[in-house]
Formats: C-alpha cells, structure tokens, sequence
C-alpha cells in the first residue's frame, strides 16, 4: 500500500540499515521534499571548469528543476547564476552552452553582463527614484566551489564547505584527473544524454549485477579477445572491493584485477594504450610525473577507473563523468561527459571516445541495459504487497580499515547502503 | 560516360537497396542487414550535432565493420535486455536524393534521404525523425553501404533506449 508521508513521523524511517521501503522509489511527495532537503540544499556537481575555458564562456545545467548559467565572467572568475529575469521570471540565456558578452531577456530587453549585473532596462524614466539596479542582477547561486576542475554548488547560504562534504571521495576525484598527465581532464567532446523511465537513485553502484544485466559485455569480451575474460572479477571470490567512503560517497575499486599492458585491454570500455608513438609518449609524460614506470602503471592502473560515486549526483565511471538529474520520483536524465586527457596524442583521446560509445549512452553495449533494469525496477517497485528491498548482502562481513573506510567484496551492498544511510540522514 | 544517379534504374534500385535496408531493420533480421555492408562502413549516429569531427566529439553511434557484426551479435545474443522484448519497428524512408554524379559503376554514390521511424515498447510509442546519408559501393552488381549517417532531428535531446537499428 502507498506510503502517505503526511501519516509518517520521518522518513529516516523508511530506511533500514538492511532493507529499504519501496515508497522512497516510488512516492511524488518524497521526491518532491528530495527536491528541498538534498538536491536544494547539499552540495551537487554543477560543472567542469573545462566546459567554459573562455571569459565569457558560459553553460546552462540543471540543479533538480532549476536551471542556472554557469559563466565564466569578463575577469576570468567561473559563477553560477539562476537562469530567471528578476523583472518577470523569463530565462535569460536559451543554450546549453555558448560565449557571450550580456544575457538579453527576451521579454522586455532587460540586460545582464556576463558576471551578473543588470547593466540595461529600457524606458527607465517609468521607475521611480528607489528602483536600484545594483539590486537586481541575476540571483547568484548561494554558494560554489571546485575541486580539481570539477565545480559544485550549494543552494544553503551555510553548512559544511565542500571540501568537507567531499570528504574521502576528493582524493579519487583527484585521481580520476591523474590518468591525464596534466593532472586535469577536459570535457568538450560533447555530452551523451539519456533518460529512463525510473527513479534517481537507482544509478547506484552496484557491483553484483555485472554479469547477469551485462552478460551480452562479457560475451563481447569473450568474443573479441578469444577467450572469457575473469567472470570470477564481479563474484563473491573476486578480490575487487565495494568501498563506502562515507557521506553518501562510495566506490568500487575494480583495480586488482585491472592490468595495465600495452596494446592489451581488459576493459573493452576503457580501451587500452596503443602500442604507438602516441602511446608511447602518454606513458613517458606520465612517467615523468610520477617517477617511476611503477608509479606510473601503478597511477593509471588505479586511476582510469576509479569507478566512484559522488552523493548525490556525480558519478565517475571508466571515462565518463556522468551527472544524475533527477525530473520527478519515476523519471530521470542522466547526462554522460566523456572525459579526455590533456596533451596526450589524439589517437588516445580518439580511442578513449570510441571505447566510451562501445559502453555508454543511449545505444552503447552495456548501459542501456542499466536503464532497463532501472526501468522494470520502477515498474516491481509500485507492488508493494511486501514493499521492503533486501539490501543486506555482506552485511556481516565487511571490514571496517582504520580511516572509517567500510569495506565488502565487489558483490557486497556496502555502496547501496551507505547512500541509503546518507539519505536518511539527509532526509531525517 | 553516363552518370549513374542520372539513370532511372539506378534511382529505383538505390529505393529498392534501402526499402530493403529498412525492412531488415525494422523486422531485427541482423544477419540479413550486416550483409548489405561493406566491410570497409562506418555506421555513424552523431550526438549533440549533425556533423562534426568524430575523432574529437562522441557519438551516439560510431561503428566501424567489426563494430557493426558486435552490435548485430550482441542483438542475436541471450541477455541484450535493452532489447528483449524486441522493439516493434515500422519505418518509412523518402525523400531521396543523390548527391553526386558517380562516373562509373565501381564509383561511391551519394545519397540522401529522411526517414520517420515509430517504435513500440514497453507500452511506448516514439515517433524518431531522422536525416540519412548514405555512401553506397557497387560491389559485383550490388550495392554495398559504405556510410550510414542517421542525423536523428532530437540528437540533442536526453533519449531513451536507441538499441535497435535505426
């Protein structure tokens, strides 16, 4: 039966620390108090720096329902502004991304610059003496700050800084940028966009399904190289870790079984490094930075797919950099940035793009069949007859390290349950 | 010299080529529709734009040959859940037009043409317009596709499941 939350004294308490109501999936008024307590108000994955290299270089994102110009101002500063004329309402900037001197308001000509000042409202005469247009620019978005070339917005004028929410998902934020060898990824190769008939949260980290709604990968797999590729990778036997970082954030770390070999691949999403003077020249810049070829094998093995979700809408999966807009409880985009390396050859970055489209977006090998899952999960979810999910596999096996790190074998739902845990808190 | 494009045949066996194409499509024949390939095609579906470097933008779809025979074995194969049930197809290809003047019958022709695809599943049905070029090789009296550029008009837009052959 349907949860009414009116009747509930929390929502915290649709949540188990082994089973999660159904009604958290599924329910309007939940999404919509998502809306207010987590999306309106943590911090969230806005942008990438890269996306707006440019003074007066700006892009148009959504923070749950609300569209802002991320702009990089005529003083090089990066700022995020809500795309609404202060006059009636109307947006101000049409495009997604683009370079511009002012925003126009359509309606009345009403006139922003680039850093988000009213700067222009034709026949002024008819205002009296008290109308002030230093008062009404474009309402800034509260609070912003970037880690690593990643930008994030807060719409909390206070709380935690976003260094403190990131917590221990900053450090592989920070190495999904060191597979380049400029320490920074780029994204401007353009943006994958899909959408799935199903809720936000179900673009999780899961490590357990990999070979059931991914057969038809590892049979590529098999396929393109000649013999199977190790299934036992995504078993109970694997030695690959589901980590919980803690604040929503977690991970898997798929990196023992990942081999870093020249002209060999063991992800064909990842594609591998050619056996070229390009190749070559990516390993020898990345040799120089990190000192040693050991280091450096040791730095791309970990980092080309540091596999991480950031709570609670980035994802950073093999080269893609993947941001979950949630539009209602059983609806939601997800938008896929392929992330390229700097100053390597363009044959990596060629193949990098290629191996991204072998697996993701809307007719890839391997995430559509995500979306379907993610689909028929809506679609089980409204039978609520028994409405609680099971979410206590590893539950009493995992290992806590010394840093407050929770860890499980690749199968374990430690990550579905940390994000649970952080939702009840976010939620109360 | 006569210039195949010119030729009446020609124009009703290129419409003939790609009634058959689609009909391939539409009905999930995989291996029929990989035969009409040449081994040398790319199968480009562009993302965000209609055109542009591939090498520097992704792309919904960039299937080189190898590619393609991964696609149609994924498709054939148990557990491609994206698309089991099958979507249900029905298309209609028109407005075809050839954009050069290939001199001999070994020569690359050029051809455009629209395309309005409806698609059922799931209890959903989505209308995909589309833009198509094609670069069609004579290879032993058959035509062989050597490009198909599927320039969807909502290419732009946040889409669904795209996993069966447009």
């Amino acid at each position: 039966m349907a949860v009414e939350m009116s009747e509930h004294v929390s929502y915290a308490s649709l949540i188990e620390e082994e089973r999660v109501h159904s009604a958290v999936f599924t329910a309007e008024d939940i999404f919509e108090a998502e809306l207010e307590r987590i999306f309106y108000r943590y911090w969230v994955y806005l942008a990438h720096e890269s996306e707006i290299p440019e003074a007066g270089d700006y892009c148009t994102k959504w923070i749950g329902r609300q569209q802002v110009v991320v702009c990089r101002g005529g003083d090089g500063e990066i700022r995020a502004f809500f795309n609404r004329c202060r006059h009636r309402g109307t947006t101000v900037c049409r495009y997604e991304s683009g370079h511009a001197e002012f925003f126009r308001c359509p309606y009345h000509g009403w006139t922003y610059s680039n850093e988000g000042r009213l700067v222009g409202v034709p026949f002024p005469s008819r205002y009296g003496a008290d109308f002030n247009k230093e008062e009404l620019g474009l309402a800034p978005v509260p609070r912003h700050d970037q880690h690593r070339g990643f930008v994030f917005a807060s719409l909390a004028t206070e709380g935690p800084s976003l260094a403190d929410h990131l917590g221990r998902a900053a450090e592989y934020i920070g190495l999904f940028a060191d597979a380049s060898p400029t320490g920074k990824v780029v994204l401007r190769s353009g943006a994958s966009k899909s959408n799935f008939r199903g809720n936000w949260k179900f673009v999780g980290m899961d490590g357990y399904h990999v070979n059931f709604t991914h057969k038809t990968v590892l049979d590529l797999q098999k396929r393109r190289n000649g013999v199977a590729i190790n299934r036992n990778s995504n078993t109970d036997r694997s030695p690959n870790r589901t980590v919980d970082l803690g604040g929503g954030h977690c991970r898997l770390d798929l990196s023992e079984t990942d081999r870093v070999e020249v002209g060999k691949s063991t992800s064909l999403m990842l594609g591998e490094i050619p056996d070229t003077e390009g190749g070559a020249a990516y390993l020898r810049a990345m040799i120089a930075r990190w000192g040693s070829e050991d280091a450096a094998y040791d730095k791309i093995r970990r980092a080309r797919d540091v596999h991480l979700h950031v709570w609670p809408n980035l994802q950073l999966i093999g080269s893609e950099v993947r941001v979950i807009r949630p539009v209602s409880a059983a609806y939601t985009e997800v938008f896929g940035y392929p992330a390229m390396l700097g100053d390597v050859a363009d044959e990596l970055n060629e193949r990098r793009l290629r191996a991204y489209e072998w697996f993701n977006g809307v007719a890839g090998f391997g995430s559509p069949d995500d979306r379907e899952v993610f689909e028929r999960n809506q679609i089980g979810l409204f039978c609520d007859q028994e409405p609680w999910l099971v979410l206590s596999r590893g539950s009493g096996f995992v290992e806590e390290t010394s840093d407050g790190r929770v860890v499980g074998n690749i199968t374990d739902e430690v990550t579905q349950r940390s994000q649970m845990r952080q939702w009840a808190k976010a939620m109360g | 010299m006569s210039t195949i494009s010119s030729d009446i045949s020609v124009r009703s066996r290129v419409e003939a080529f790609l009634d058959h194409e689609a009909d391939c499509a539409d009905r999930h024949l995989y291996s029929e529709w990989l035969e009409l390939w040449s081994p040398t095609g790319t199968y480009w579906v562009p993302c965000n734009a209609d055109d542009y470097d591939p090498r520097h933008h992704v792309s919904i779809i960039y299937d080189d040959y190898q590619r393609l025979q991964e696609r149609c074995f994924r498709l054939s194969a148990e557990g491609a859940h994206a698309q089991d049930p099958p979507s249900r197809l029905c298309r209609i290809v028109g407005n075809i037009q050839f954009d050069n003047e290939a001199c001999s019958d070994d020569g690359e022709l050029h051809v455009r043409a629209n395309m309005v695809l409806v698609e059922v599943r799931s209890g959903l049905k989505t209308v995909y317009a589309a833009r198509l070029e094609y670069r069609l090789l004579l290879v032993e009296d058959a035509f062989r596709i050597n490009l198909k550029k599927v320039m969807l008009l909502d290419n732009d837009e946040a889409l669904g499941n795209l996993t069966f052959i447009l």
